[in-house]
């Protein structure tokens, strides 16, 4: 699968970083919250626990609970409950809503002092009118009416336990998580949002880099990147690649014009050789050895020369310079023309055409018959004894299409691989003459690709290789 | 016909001047571009014929003095340097012709004979040897009334053949004006059309007119060199 952008990711990661950070904060500060409130709590409960250990005043018409409820703020005396049991394990008082499972035997007697009588020798400590702290809790049961705090205190009448009910308590808090449940999505979206549109203002410099560079091709090395406006950090990276560029650009040139003076080289010495062969062949004597002698080295000559001008014309496509003279060519008859040379070639073969007639193309008329001589003489070459050929010619969709074809035995997916590459020239064992140059096919390529279309490799039946050249009509031209 | 060489390369210059003048052209050579320039401006040339990379003043420079100062001889463009391009830019500056080196010389023959010819307005259209008439305008060839009938390659080829009688004309020579130069040398595409144009020609009892040059090629001989 492919990787997410880096946009994404930088938004998903500051996303995740800050969400962290933030669910972190607001457990640790939740818990925190809770804590305090919670002992605030027990120190407003013992606190109320002297008074009310003294013994309860008949009198009075509000009853403690409902006392201790306001004094602690909450909205219901039900919220306190007070239990009062002497030493002998009587219940003296208890809250009617005292919660049950809090009765239990099992739990109180886990107090200290709980069940044995009063000593003030083994307590001294409860004589002591300061004593703040109680001797029981605080702590919080579970019951099945919700989380109580309770705390008590062992008297010398007994023990006495307030119960807080902590449901107000976890309602405050309840209202806490729903603060962070709505501002930490929120601020999450926020700061992805911000990492996104940030990463994008950064990346804003590698875009104008790499849409400079999707133009750059071989006609277009003298562009440079503007390094005005960019970050600091980019402006370095824009000054390596406009140094590559230049770089580039003059090894270019320099390859170039070594080309052209390299066929010039080559083409001098070849044009006097060929002069002085033409001369000497003109001179000697008629059909003697010396004329034939000169005239198979003229002919040696005219091969190095055709090999000299492909290598110069490859190389000129691959810098993407071939220019081309274009005018309106007749590819039928350019096409019909080339069968002719066919059916003196190789007289055995049954040639087919069918033709569109007058399809035309803006093109560069030598090269294009090039091409075609190419594409003939090659189905010509590596055709089966008493073979076929099948050219096709037809106009679709903007395009020109010619369809050559012929009978051969079967190619290899390798053999298919390696048709266009240069000096390629095929199994010998299939050719029937092996005297191609191997450059004629990516050098046929080349020139159609020159003109905006192709020649691909047709993959048909086994017993057949089918060529197709393409090229858009005169209509629609291909920049070049 | 007068012709004006501007070839800074000696041998070459040399071959080529030997060759025209073999077949009966005057030939000034000059190995300077400004001298080249200067003269053809001072002289009447039948055609001029141009290298592109040279001293002092190249071809291209020339030919565009040439014809900025209303001068309208023929000019033929040699050059051996990126030829797709010279050969655009040479055109558009108003060369009748061009001519990538390497060469032969009996091409650059038929190039000037056809420039010149159409500098003057056609009026060497027919070419006669013997009783053989070709007409390069309607592309008819008649022997004494009678039409010989001839496909467009094969009429090249006769013509050619036809230009230089009693030259020997080498297989790869007459593929390259025929065909084109980039046809494979060592095909026998060549032999195959002799031998059909000779059958075309023997009603007309001018077949033996082209004679085999053994291992070598084909030269076409008039009936009164025959004799």
């Amino acid at each position: 699968m492919r990787r997410p952008s880096l946009r994404w990711r930088l938004a998903l990661l500051s996303a995740t970083l800050a969400g962290g950070v933030l669910v972190g904060f607001a457990l640790l500060s939740g818990w925190l919250i809770y804590q305090a409130k919670l002992e605030r709590l027990d120190a407003q409960l013992s606190n109320r626990l002297l008074p009310l250990s003294r013994p309860a005043n008949e009198e009075d018409p509000i009853s403690p609970e409902t006392r201790l409820a306001q004094e602690l703020g909450l909205a219901s005396q039900t919220a306190v409950a007070i239990a009062l049991i002497d030493r002998e394990g009587q219940v003296r008082y208890r809250s009617p809503w005292w919660p049950e499972t809090l009765s239990t035997q099992g739990r109180w007697s886990e107090w200290p002092g709980a069940t044995e009588p009063f000593s003030p020798e083994r307590d001294p400590w409860l004589r002591r009118p300061s004593l703040n702290e109680p001797t029981i809790g605080p702590t919080t049961w579970r019951t099945s009416e919700g989380r109580w705090r309770i705390i008590g205190r062992v008297t010398p009448l007994g023990r006495i336990m307030i119960a807080v009910s902590l449901q107000s308590l976890h309602q405050e808090m309840a209202i806490l998580w729903r603060i962070y449940g709505l501002t930490i999505p929120g601020a999450l979206a926020a700061i992805a949002g911000g990492a996104w549109w940030f990463s994008g203002r950064a990346l804003r410099s590698v875009d104008t880099l790499s849409q400079t560079i999707t133009q750059v091709t071989a006609q277009g090395l003298h562009q440079r990147v503007p390094t005005t406006g960019m970050d600091q950090e980019f402006e370095t990276l824009v000054t390596v690649f406009n140094a590559m560029l230049e770089r580039l650009e003059r090894s270019f040139h320099q390859a170039s014009r070594f080309s052209g003076d390299a066929a010039h080289e080559l083409k001098t010495p070849l044009a006097i050789l060929r002069g002085e062969l033409e001369q000497a062949v003109q001179h000697a004597e008629a059909g003697s050895p010396m004329q034939q002698t000169l005239s198979h080295l003229l002919e040696e000559v005219s091969r190095l020369s055709s090999i000299v001008r492909k290598l110069l014309l490859l190389s000129l496509a691959d810098a993407g310079q071939m220019s081309l003279r274009r005018e309106p060519v007749d590819i039928t008859a350019l096409v019909q023309e080339q069968l002719e040379d066919v059916a003196l070639l190789a007289p055995e073969l049954t040639v087919t055409a069918a033709l569109e007639p007058n399809l035309e193309v803006m093109g560069d008329r030598d090269l294009l018959i090039q091409v075609v001589q190419n594409l003939l003489s090659n189905a010509i070459k590596y055709n089966l004894s008493r073979g076929w050929i099948r050219v096709q010619g037809k106009q679709q969709q903007g395009q020109v299409g010619i369809t050559v074809a012929n009978a051969a035995k079967p190619l290899s997916l390798e053999e298919q691989a390696q048709l266009f590459e240069r000096f390629y020239r095929g199994n010998p064992a299939r050719t029937r003459v092996t005297d191609g140059l191997g450059l004629g096919l990516s050098l046929a390529r080349e020139i159609a690709r020159a003109h905006g279309g192709d020649v691909i490799l047709v993959t048909s039946l086994p017993s057949e290789v089918q060529f197709c050249l393409t090229l858009p009509t005169g209509g629609k031209l291909a920049p070049t | 016909m007068n012709v004006l060489l501007v070839e800074d390369e000696a041998k070459i210059a040399s071959f080529v001047g030997l060759g025209l003048r073999e077949q009966g052209f005057v030939v000034d050579h000059c190995a300077n571009g400004q001298e080249g320039y200067d003269l053809a401006l001072e002289r009447d040339y039948d055609v001029v014929l141009l290298d592109i990379m040279m001293p002092g003043k190249d071809g291209l420079a020339i030919l565009k003095g040439l014809r900025q100062a209303g001068r309208n001889v023929p000019v033929i463009l040699l050059t051996a340097r990126n030829e797709l391009d010279d050969r655009i830019t040479g055109l558009n500056l108003g060369a009748d012709d061009y001519l990538a080196k390497p060469f032969y010389v009996e091409e650059l023959v038929a190039r000037i004979h056809a420039v010149v010819r159409r500098s003057e307005g056609e009026r060497q259209n027919i070419l006669a040897v013997g009783s053989l008439r070709l007409d390069r305008i309607t592309r008819e060839v008649t022997s004494n009334g009678q039409r010989v009938e001839l496909t467009g390659r094969e009429f090249n080829l006769l013509e050619y053949l036809m230009r230089s009688p009693g030259r020997v004309l080498t297989r790869t020579q007459i593929l390259e004006h025929v065909w084109g130069y980039d046809f494979n040398p060592s095909t026998n595409v060549v032999d195959v059309a002799i031998q059909r144009l000779r059958k075309k020609l023997e009603p007309v009892a001018a077949a033996q007119w082209i004679e085999s040059v053994r291992g070598v090629g084909y030269r076409f001989r008039s009936p009164e060199a025959l004799q």
